[in-house]
Formats: C-alpha cells, structure tokens, sequence
C-alpha cells in the first residue's frame, strides 16, 4: 500500500502505512478460530456479542487513553485496511481484535512468539479452571 | 458450563445458555491484554476503569433525552442549544463520567442534539474514522464503522437511506452532519403521529438507535433497529490520489 | 513550543473536570466570522496531518454556528495546544460539493466543521 489507499473523502492518514504482510499466528487463529456467529447459535445463546467483547473494547480505549501505545485514528485506519484485506472474510468483532493483534505485532507492541506461548497459558488456565 | 439445561424436579427454570467451549478469539483477547498490562501498556486497573464505563455505555440515554424533549418544550430547546447540559437530566455526564474526566478524543465533550423537521432530516456519519456520541448512545454498530458508510453517506445520502428502507420526497431536505472534529452529533426526529398521549417511557421505546443516527425515523410499534447486513461495495472506490 | 522537558500530562491537568473543547473557552480571540457569512474552505498543504476532508477544500458554504474555541486539528496532533482557533459549523449545498448531485434534490445539505485558519471570506 502507498499513499493511494487514502480514503477518498478523507484526508486523515496522511503517508501512514499499514502492514498487510500476513502473521502466521494469527493466520492459523483466523483459519481455525470459532467464531461467536457459529458459536452462538450451535449453544442457543442470544447475546449477540461474544463476552469479550467489552474487554476488547476497553483495551482499545486504555492502549490509546493512557500511556498512547496506539492512538486511536492509527488502529481504526488500520483496521478498516485490514478488514478488508487480509480479515475481509472474518465478521465482526473477531476482525476487530485479529486487527488489534495485528497493528500491535507489527510495531513491536508485542512479539508473535511471545503471544503463541501466551495463549497457550492461557488456554490451559482455562481448562483446568 | 453446564452442558444440559433440563428443568430441574422443582421447576425452576433453566439457566440461560452458554457456550461450552473456548474459542482461540477468546484466548487471544485474554493474551493480548495480559502482555499489553505487563508491559505497561496500560495497567489492569486502567482496564478494570474502561471495562466498567464501557458496560455503562447505551442508547437508552439519547432515546430518553428524544423523549423528553417531545413532551417538554422547554427541555427540548435547552437540549437543542446545549446537548451536554440536557444530557445531564438523562443520567450523562460528557466530562466527568469518562474515565478520564475530559472525554478523550474519540468521545469529546460537546454533544450537538439536531432537530428535523417535516421538511429537514438529519443523518449523521464521521468520514474520519468512526467518531460517534458514545457516552450517550453507546458503542457504534458495525456498519456505522465501515469505510462503506462513511464515504458513500456524504456523497449519496439517498441512495444509502433506501438501502435502510427510508426514502424521503425531494421537498425534504437531506442535511448529513459529518462529525470529524470535536462535535458528536445526535438526530432528534420528528414525533410520529399515533403516539398522542404516551408516557415519556412508551416514547423512548420507540427511538431506536438508527433513528438517533439518523437512518430511520421513529414509528408507534417498532422498538428494534432493521437488520442490516453488510455487503461489500458493488462499485468500489479506486483511488488515484 | 519551546518545553525542555515534555509533560505528558499538562492535558489532563488542563482539561480534567472542564472537558475538551471547553477547557479551551476564552483562549482564541474575537472570532472572525459570524452566523450568516459565506466563507471558502482554503486548500492548505496537509503534508503531516488534517481533519479537512478533501471533499470540502475549495467549496463555498453558510456559517451556521460559531461552536467552540480549540486548538487546530492540525496543531493538536502534535501536541501544539498554543493557539486556540474558533471553531465554526458551516452548512455546503451538497450540489457545491458534488457537481452532479442530482437538481431534484437540489435542497440536500451538508453540515460539519472547521477551524478558523480552514476559512476565507467567499
């Protein structure tokens, strides 16, 4: 992408570049991910967002509220890039944090190593619990 | 978790539902904001702070405020010249309810409430990013978010209203308020006909969030917003700037 | 701006409990334009950064509000909070923004804002 994928009514972004290059971690997620749509209706559940929702939310307000780690027109830049490139077939917000993950990985918020392993962790917290 | 929800011997109802499986989206929300505290990104009790105020966060408080003011002139010209004051008598506070006190860019604290009119409608879009009345309308649904609304409702606000079913005649004028600076903008519709008498509480029932967005107009019955599926442009814009 | 150090928090000291824009008020002048006037969006270099959607620049329109007084877009994204400009909502005709918009509805509008340094007198 170069500066043509500006916004046609828009004029926000600027020079800003998002990195499309895929991220085999979140590769294997988008690929193999349940998403809540599936999920919700296979168990009967009427919520229509996942629970995590929230949590995702208030982690996009605090990265850009506190210490500025990610402001916020750089994320939603982005992820409208991303959502419809890389996570176009993904719904929402499954595509709202895999681009979250995403903007962070590429500017070295996180490493893709260290994120694997965390959720691993994680994973295995959650089913011993 | 449980699996089965029998009714029990009681007759207790059931639980309600829930899903009996961890989903990798839900492991990775959970990672990605462990690293982000540990590396003092944020702290967790930053995370605790925007977690609450984002669960306060919902239309409820706009339609009281579009309620209010069709049965309370007085209340209805206060809201139209200072939206933040009025919102004050619906439960918000646009500067002190924010977990930071000020607002933060993304929900600044000047509220515009805009009213229509028989022969004017207002619709609102941010063709920045997705800046949108948080604090008194909640979170914004999803197609409010996409680069599809935001570039197309400026251009051809007709076109996009049909698509959520509302089609007004040409003598009414289509007024788009485009909310990329430091206002955030909410529609104050037009009082439908066959709600003579009705509470405050029947009234706000009927302001759905699109119609406080602008994309429908309030009518006695309907207390849902219209599905609306997302479909990628037929035409998509090609950029040459 | 001329700080050694950068305070990181002098928004929040400056803002907290006022909100933003208002913590601003009283910080710009007298305002320039009033309610009533035709004003032009100018079509200003952007190199860095604007809020002046392209869509507007060159386009004439009504001052509707004069709104609230602020830093520019374009100087707050760098944390420039020294001149506060007077902010105003300007109605366009959409056919001044679109050439063919259709003559039917010749009445459609559009309403957003700018600030001060965006205007000239039309």
């Amino acid at each position: 992408m170069n500066a043509s994928s500006k916004n046609d009514t828009g004029a926000d972004s600027g020079e800003h570049e998002t990195n499309l290059a895929t991220i085999p971690l979140l590769e294997t997620i988008r690929r193999r991910g349940r998403v809540w749509r599936d999920l919700a209706s296979q168990y009967g559940v009427t919520n229509p967002d996942p629970p995590w929702k929230v949590n995702l939310e208030a982690t996009c307000d605090a990265l850009s509220a506190e210490a500025c780690a990610l402001p916020l027109l750089e994320r939603r830049s982005e992820e409208d890039e991303l959502s419809a490139s890389l996570y176009a077939n993904v719904p929402f917000p499954e595509r709202q944090l895999l681009a979250l993950a995403h903007s962070m990985i590429k500017r070295g918020l996180v490493d893709e190593k260290e994120l694997a392993s965390r959720m691993k962790q994680v994973h295995d917290r959650l089913i011993s619990a | 978790m449980a699996k089965k929800h029998t009714e029990d011997e009681h007759g207790h109802r059931p639980p309600a539902p829930m899903v009996d499986e961890i989903s990798d989206f839900e492991v990775l929300e959970m990672a990605v904001r462990e690293l982000a505290i540990e590396k003092g990104l944020f702290s967790a009790d930053d995370h605790r702070r925007w977690t609450e105020y984002v669960h306060t966060l919902g239309p409820l408080p706009a339609a009281r405020l579009v309620a209010k003011a069709w049965v309370n002139p007085a209340y209805k010209k206060m809201a139209v010249t200072d939206g933040v004051k009025a919102s004050l008598e619906v439960g918000v506070d646009w500067i002190n309810d924010m977990p930071t006190h000020f607002g933060t860019p993304s929900d600044y604290c000047n509220l515009r409430v805009l009213e229509d009119t028989p022969k004017l409608k207002h619709v609102v879009v941010c063709t920045l990013c997705s800046c949108y009345p948080r604090p008194i309308l909640g979170q914004s649904p999803e197609w409010y978010r996409t680069p599809n609304y935001r570039r197309r409702l400026v251009r051809w606000p007709r076109q996009v209203l049909a698509e959520f079913g509302l089609q007004l005649p040409p003598d009414v004028e289509i007024r788009v308020a485009d909310s990329n600076q430091k206002t955030r903008y909410i529609v104050l519709p037009v009082r439908p006909a066959g709600t003579e008498g009705w509470t405050e509480e029947q009234l706000a029932e009927i302001v759905t969030r699109d119609c406080l967005i602008g994309v429908a107009v309030p009518k006695p019955g309907v207390k849902a917003n219209a599905k609306r599926p997302v479909h990628p442009a037929v035409h998509p814009v090609h950029h040459d700037h | 701006m001329s700080k050694v150090q950068h305070d990181r928090t002098h928004h929040a000291k400056k803002a907290t409990g006022k909100g933003d824009p208002q913590c601003f008020k009283g910080e710009a002048g007298p305002a320039k334009f009033k309610v009533g006037d035709r004003v032009r969006i100018r079509d200003l270099p952007d190199i860095f950064y604007t809020r002046c959607q392209v869509y507007t620049r060159g386009a004439s329109a009504t001052v509707s509000a004069v709104v609230y007084e602020s830093p520019a877009a374009e100087d707050e994204a760098w944390d420039n909070t020294d001149k506060p400009e007077w902010f105003y909502s300007l109605v366009f005709r959409q056919k001044d923004l679109w050439p063919n918009y259709p003559d039917l509805f010749a009445n459609d509008t559009l309403e957003t804002e700018l600030s001060e340094r965006w205007l000239e007198k039309a």
